[in-house]
């Protein structure tokens, strides 16, 4: 019996050989989507893994101390811990060369004596004349290069290496060169080494180091050194493996994570309309073998698993296809997404092919057949329960699809209702996926309601399309009315893509605007200049000598060094903002909000409260009055909060303090944005100009006026949001073939009203003008109900994953013109689907067509 | 004359060729009724096809109303049948989405009539064939005999001067089919059209002027009937 039915799918797929590709298309682009997300984040995660590792060496476990880093004491303490074999003090910058097109070079700074015990610098031996590098580095401008850079740049043993630092720019001399191995290879092989109490001082660290990396004695284990080495040293200095670390770069990148998961679910989302309908139209077609295989006696059963088999099939080959579709995106989204990780996280990635991992594909194809199997489920019971009777029945007219019930309809009305009440009053705290329940709620409300909203906005076109295009529109509106299913397939695959779309256009735009009146707001200083083109450098920072160098330029009024930096906070981490918080009281007026507010500006101003962004208050439940304590590299730090402001630095929560405080508490001078306010009536540009005069050469540094700045923080949100725009693209595209799909199926299906229509008078083109007609119909009330959909899950962004992911209350605005300005890309891309069907139409042989059964 | 048939022939297949017409050669005058009748597979289908341009003859020449229509484009033939073509088939082949009304309107609206107008017509037309009533409905709510009226509606709706009819009555039980036929008399009398039907059923071929008789692609035999409905 199997064999039998599995004959008759193959044929079927063969006579139907187009549509049987789409709908694989279908599937494999949503597999596709899956597996990519998850080997691209996993690509990304071990390729900035990687760059620990390597960096780590031998060392078995690493003192870490936040960004800000410890003081050298730590070290002395490690040493004299028993059972530490080998300790020694690292500190790693993302620095600048002086060369005109070269970009990042990491300069990993190690106690040149010391380290080889922990890390091996393989000298290439060729053009090495200093009998001992490490003797020569001793010397205070000596600089290790790796081969792949020098190489890069013709450098050889004694010759200059400029580089802009904290001091300004400076020559060093390369005076060995590290075999492409190992910590050779980190970062492409943009590396470079020095003594690290050099780059204390060139980097502006004080005397601080990043990071200790220790090797344990043989008698101890490292978990019993660890535990040692947790009680002798402060809080917020962590002790852990070199591996664990990758988890907390897993945590700061998780934002993307997230976004790109739920695009995925909406390929595949609308994968299952796809292939549901791919499965009714071939369901409709085969009503009469249908009707023969049962009169000649397969069971009800039999037929459902006929199609059931056939969707497994379909979900095998297409999961295939989608896998190895897959691993192709994951190249490009990995590459996005470790752009991002660098321009806004500030980490940097040894670029690695993507790994490809069985269980990620197994869980794809998994996916993928259960997507085949949902989508097939409804169409094949459909045609089990067809009456045997009735199909064998020559009746000339098509069986009349039942129009979904008012059961139904209330249904989908009260699921899509229950999800607006739970997005607006359920409590912030819930977790995630549940939060994402809601979404789908409404979502799949609206899947229950699309037939009957279908009808409605096609009858209400109906006469439009009359009026306007004659009897070719007509028919193009009533083929889509009497195919409820059909058009609401493709309606339903349309509305879920431009769902996304248009709610994520609405967040984004949202976003924007949000965050550029509140910039109107905050940042009001004449000039800004900034010590990275990126949104943050981790590890590259200006020292206060170059703030008092622009203080000195005539017509500069005041300055303000500002630092920020990222510290743990229960289990995750927040931004600590700290300002020169008198003069920035000065300039920025009502922040504060929730407090009293001059009382709540000397208390921050003295150094006794801080101020805490909204996001995070809402995120921790924290009001005025509450205490922060903060592990720091010296002591514990504890101070009220004494007044909330709205604030948009980072998506986990910042809080603001007076930059006293924090160079007390995290000893930590540098400075990563210099405020600069002119003297009234003072050219901003004349000023900018002088700035870049005097540091030009000399340092790294990015100088805005306040309009350029503004405009500067919009573009890298911009650049935040390109995974969204990919997003939207895949949802455009995955949508585009489910129009080709279901227009291809009725051009088929209608073969003969086709071949009807020209042999009563209908030219060639008034056929064509009806197949794309019938597409625009169908874009129409796509968009139509793509806005309706969009608008919902624009209110679910707003309130509920802008809290949680974003972590920024976002108002809720829903801008009608991404709708209006999207129906003609629409038209465009349906009319563009619909060329090939349109062909096919008109190429139509009206002879056999009349005479098809 | 209206049609007019020159050793047309038609072949199928590239290797061994069928020969669905074989050198026919006839004429038909306006006005005249013609019953074409024969075995299956004769070739009468093919001559219908052939006339009304959907099809190509091989060789030969067909003249409608006197143009040669051989070295006509498809959308020029289109037109030609547009305006002067009236088809009525075995399986009715209405557009099932499309009420009675607006399946009979639907020549005119390929022609560019408004809605009105053609619906207006359309709905007189409807009248003519016993239909008033029956006007909004869709075809699956009809019987066969009335979607073979409301196919008769849409051949005849823009005056058509040739009617080709491919055995109109042949899914049709025999009372309804007689019917058709008595419509069909009728309706030739106020309109005059030429038609040409095929037909298995003598009695159908009796409402006819002339009768060819089709084997193998040849005219194997020409007779004139005295139509015994007019007589009688
Ligand atoms: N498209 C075609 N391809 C090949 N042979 C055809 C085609 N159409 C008709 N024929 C052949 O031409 C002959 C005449 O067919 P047709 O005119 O349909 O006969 P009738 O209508 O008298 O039953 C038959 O032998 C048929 O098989
Ligand atoms: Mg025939």
């Amino acid at each position: 019996m199997f064999s039998l039915l599995a004959q008759i799918t193959w044929k079927q797929w063969r006579v139907h050989r187009l549509r049987t590709l789409l709908t694989l298309m279908g599937i494999a682009l949503g597999v596709a989507v899956f597996f990519a997300v998850r080997t691209a984040n996993l690509t990304l995660i071990s390729s900035l893994t990687l760059t620990i590792e390597k960096l780590a060496g031998k060392a078995t476990l690493q003192i870490t101390g936040g960004e800000a880093g410890f003081p050298e004491a730590v070290w002395d303490t490690v040493r004299d811990t028993p059972g530490v074999r080998v300790a020694q003090p690292v500190i790693e910058v993302i620095a600048n060369t002086a060369f005109e097109d070269e970009g990042n070079l990491m300069v990993v700074g190690v106690d040149m004596l010391g380290d080889s015990e922990l890390r091996e610098y393989q000298f290439d031996e060729e053009g090495t004349e200093i009998a001992d590098p490490l003797i020569a580095l001793a010397q205070p401008d000596s600089i290790l290069v790796s081969r792949i850079f020098a190489e890069k740049h013709n450098l050889k043993d004694g010759d200059k290496l400029p580089l802009f630092t904290s001091q300004g720019r400076k020559d060093f001399i390369v005076r060995g060169i590290i075999k492409p191995a190992g910590l050779g290879e980190i970062f492409g092989g943009q590396i470079a080494v020095m003594d690290v109490f050099n780059m204390q001082f060139v980097f502006n660290r004080g005397r601080n180091f990043d990071r200790i990396d220790l090797m344990n004695e043989s008698d101890v284990t490292v978990d019993e050194l660890q535990k040692r080495l947790r009680e002798r040293l402060a809080a917020g200095i962590e002790v852990g493996r070199p591996a664990s670390r990758g988890q907390g770069i897993e945590n700061a990148v998780s934002a993307m994570r997230i976004g790109m998961t739920v695009a995925s679910f909406v390929a595949l989302l609308v994968g299952v309309f796809i292939i549901f309908n791919s499965f009714s139209i071939s369901v409709n077609q085969r009503w009469k073998e249908i009707g023969i295989l049962r009169a000649l006696g397969v069971e009800r059963p039999n037929v459902q698993r006929m199609f059931l088999g056939e969707s497994v099939l379909m979900g095998i080959i297409g999961s295939a296809l989608g896998v190895v579709l897959g691993f192709f995106f994951a190249v490009g989204a990995e590459r996005v997404m470790s752009d991002i990780a660098s321009k806004i996280f500030g980490y940097v990635a040894t670029q690695q092919p993507p790994v490809f991992r069985w269980d990620y594909a197994l869980t794809a194809f998994v996916v993928g057949v259960v997507t085949s199997l949902i989508g097939a489920w409804l169409p094949s019971r459909a045609a089990s329960r067809l009456n045997p009777i009735m199909a064998l029945h020559n009746i000339e007219t098509r069986q009349r699809e039942n129009v979904l019930g008012w059961t139904r309809m209330l249904i989908g009305a009260a699921m899509v209702v229950s999800g607006l009440a739970l997005i607006r009053f359920a409590p912030a705290r819930v977790k995630l996926d549940i939060q994402y329940g809601y979404s789908l709620l409404m979502l799949f409300g609206l899947i229950l309601l699309l037939p009957k909203l279908t009808e409605w906005i096609a009858r209400l076109m109906r006469p439009f399309f009359d009026r306007l295009f004659g009897s070719e529109g007509l028919i193009a509106v009533d083929t889509m009315i009497l195919s409820p299913r059909r058009t609401s397939a493709t309606v339903g695959a349309l509305m879920i893509g431009l769902m996304f779309v248009f709610s994520m256009g609405a967040y984004v735009r949202s976003y924007q605007q949000t965050v550029s009146t509140w910039m109107d707001r905050m940042i009001n200083s004449d000039i800004i200049i900034s010590a990275t083109e990126m949104a943050r450098s981790r590890t590259y920072h200006f020292s206060e000598d170059l703030s008092k160098k622009v203080a000195g330029i005539p017509g500069v009024k005041r300055i303000e060094n500002a630092r920020i930096i990222f510290v743990p906070y229960a289990d995750d981490s927040i931004a600590i903002v700290s300002l020169e918080t008198e003069g920035w009281f000065l300039r920025v007026k009502d922040v504060i909000e929730e407090a009293d507010s001059d009382k709540a500006r000397e208390s921050v101003i003295a150094g006794e409260g801080i101020l805490a962004a909204r996001n995070f208050a809402a995120r921790y439940n924290l009001g005025v009055g509450d205490h922060i304590r903060l592990n720091t590299p010296t002591e514990i730090f504890d101070r009220p909060i004494v007044g909330i402001i709205e604030d948009y630095t980072s998506e986990k929560g910042s809080i603001f303090m007076d930059r006293a405080l924090y160079k007390r508490y995290w000893n930590d001078s540098s400075v990563d944005i210099i405020e600069v306010n002119l003297e009234a009536g003072t050219n901003a540009n004349a000023i900018k100009t002088e700035i870049q005069r005097v540091t030009k050469g000399e340092h790294r540094a990015f100088i805005y006026t306040n309009s350029e700045y503004k405009s500067w923080v919009l573009n890298l949100i911009n650049g935040f949001f390109v995974l969204n725009y990919m997003q939207m693209a895949i949802a455009i595209i995955v949508a585009a073939l489910g129009i080709i799909n279901s227009l291809l199926i009725s051009v088929s299906e209608r073969k003969r009203e086709i071949g009807v229509l020209r042999a009563i008078g209908g030219l060639r083109s008034q056929i064509r003008r009806m197949i794309l007609l019938e597409a625009s119909a169908i874009v129409i009330v796509g968009v139509l109900i793509g806005a309706l959909a969009g608008l919902l899950n624009t209110y679910f962004l707003v309130r509920t994953a802008s809290i949680m992911i974003g972590g920024y209350t976002v108002p809720f605005r829903f801008p009608i013109w991404i709708v209006i300005a999207s129906l003609p890309f629409a038209l465009i891309i349906a009319l563009a689907a619909a060329w090939w069907p349109a062909r096919k139409a008109v190429n139509l042989r009206v002879i056999e067509a009349l005479g098809y059964e | 004359m209206m049609i007019q048939l020159e050793n047309v022939t038609r072949e199928y297949g590239d290797g061994k060729l069928v020969h669905a017409l074989d050198g026919v050669s006839l004429t038909i005058d306006r006005g005249e009724r013609v019953a074409v009748m024969g075995p299956s597979g004769s070739g009468k289908s093919t001559l219908l096809n052939l006339i009304c341009g959907l099809d190509e003859p091989t060789s030969g020449v067909i003249r409608i109303d006197g143009a040669d229509i051989a070295g006509l484009d498809d959308d020029a033939r289109t037109r030609l049948r547009r305006e002067k073509i009236g088809m009525i088939f075995q399986t009715f082949n209405l557009l099932p989405t499309l009420s009675a009304t607006e399946n009979v309107a639907l020549p005119l609206r390929l022609q560019g009539l408004s809605r009105r107008d053609a619906e207006t017509r359309a709905n007189s037309m409807l009248g003519k064939v016993g239909l008033a009533g029956r006007s909004s409905h869709r075809p699956d709510e009809l019987s066969g005999g009335e979607r073979q009226r409301v196919a008769i509606a849409r051949a005849l709706i823009f005056d058509p001067p040739i009617l080709l009819a491919d055995e109109p009555t042949g899914n049709l039980d025999s009372h309804t089919g007689e019917e058709i036929l008595t419509l069909l008399d009728n309706l030739h009398r106020e309109y005059n059209t030429t038609v040409l039907m095929v037909t298995h059923n003598e009695e159908a071929a009796a409402y006819c002027d002339r009768v060819l008789r089709l084997r193998d692609g040849r005219v194997v035999k020409e007779e004139v009937v005295k139509a015994t409905r007019l007589g009688g």
